[in-house]
């Protein structure tokens, strides 16, 4: 019998088969609050579009939107998060995270040109809202740091895939799609709205 | 390699199947305190936002960071003696403090002097080091769980510094530059990391 066997894989067979999984003591809900916190943007599908819209907006805005953004934007959102932590009470919360995908996608929709500022300040608006309702989950959650870590890199990451989608307006066609998906998360954020004021009720 | 008869492959079978369970958790072995005091800090979030972030900042300031190779793991062994002399609170809230501090400037790209850098390093080393030897036993070797974990400080910090410049490219002077905005981005999510944990501790 002649069998051909790499030296490196055999080695790394070895090595994985002489293994057993690893033991050291686990920090208590550190999985389980990252996995919440990662999944407390996504899953709210009014936040989700909202900050997909954000980053779609900064990469047709350009710069210094496209980069500011991304910086700052974990920051405000914070100051809302805290304003939640500490249960200090929004103005209609729902009603205000439905207006901000219907503003927000509508921008994209119209593609709008504010002066950067106002841009910001519309953005950081709806920024402190969005941290609010993720700020007030904070304290019930079993590891409040991993919760936190999980929902700011979820936002984040949410940010990064709208400016990906964004960087199609460097297309005409490509523009064409972003304001039809800008249309779609204004529509989405109406029933969110609609939904919010007991439309439907 | 060439296996040429089915005794090698048997005799590789049975080494296989006489393996022993691998242990992360060697207490009980020689130097097993050692590796606890290595091991400790890699298992708490607090201590990987924080030394990631001080090693990140460091590895932004280009040269002025080499400083910390030393002054980390010197600061991780200050306060060890004294064990749980601070109260859980105080450490949580010094500690969410340090990463809103840490994080700004990281977002803000700013060029901290080397005094301050060490100095801010230091008193994260300090803060982290007073709360992993709040979890020392009576029983644990003191001696050993410090040079454990200086040795994954000085690891850590050294690796995340060395990484962060090669990330950034020293030649890339840009504060704009994509690689420049992704280190910059993920010190403004440190920043608010901090921001809100400095405010649930308060509230707490």
């Amino acid at each position: 019998m002649s069998l051909r066997v790499p030296r490196a894989l055999t080695t790394a067979i070895v090595s994985f088969a002489l293994t057993q999984p690893a033991l050291a003591h686990e920090q208590a809900g550190v999985a389980g609050g990252l996995v919440s916190g990662l999944l407390h943007p996504i899953t709210g599908i009014d936040h989700l579009i909202a900050m997909v819209a954000v980053g779609i907006w900064g990469a047709q805005l350009g710069a210094p939107a496209i980069w500011i953004l991304p910086i700052t934007f974990p920051l405000v959102m914070a100051v809302g998060g805290v304003l939640g932590v500490l249960h200090v009470p929004l103005p209609m919360p729902e009603v205000m995270i439905a207006v901000s995908a219907v503003i927000l996608g509508g921008a994209v929709a119209a593609r709008l040109r504010p002066p950067f500022p106002a841009a910001a300040f519309i953005v950081a608006i709806f920024a402190i809202f969005h941290g609010h309702a993720h700020g007030a989950e904070l304290p019930r959650a079993v590891n409040a740091l991993a919760y936190g870590v999980g929902f700011v890199t979820a936002t984040g990451l949410l940010h990064l895939f709208g400016i990906t989608i964004g960087t199609l307006t460097r297309w005409p066609a490509g523009e064409r799609i972003i304001q039809g998906l800008g249309a779609g998360i204004a529509g989405i954020g109406c029933y969110f709205l609609a939904q919010g004021i007991g439309a439907f009720a | 390699m060439k296996l040429k008869s089915p005794r090698a492959l048997m005799a590789t079978a049975m080494l296989l199947a006489g393996a022993n369970a691998a242990e992360a958790h060697i207490v009980a072995a020689r130097l097993g305190d050692f590796y606890m005091g290595a091991m400790h800090p890699l298992t708490d979030l607090q201590d990987v936002v924080l030394w990631t972030a001080t090693g990140m900042l460091a590895g932004t300031l280009g040269a002025k960071g080499r400083w910390l190779i030393l002054v980390f793991p010197l600061g991780l062994l200050v306060w060890l003696p004294f064990g749980s002399a601070l109260g859980a609170a105080s450490t949580q809230l010094a500690g969410a403090a340090m990463m809103l501090a840490i994080g700004m400037l990281l977002a803000a790209a700013a060029q901290v002097p080397t005094l301050l850098l060490c100095a801010l390093a230091f008193a994260v080393a300090m803060i982290r080091g007073a709360a992993n030897a709040a979890d020392l036993r009576p029983e644990t070797d003191r001696l050993l769980f410090a040079a454990g974990l200086a040795c994954v400080g000085y690891g850590a910090i050294t690796l995340t510094m060395a990484l962060t410049a090669v990330f950034k490219r020293p030649n890339s002077d840009s504060a704009t530059s994509w690689r420049a905005i992704a280190l910059r981005a993920l010190g403004g999510w440190v920043a608010a990391i901090g921001l809100m944990m400095a405010s649930l501790v308060l509230a707490s």
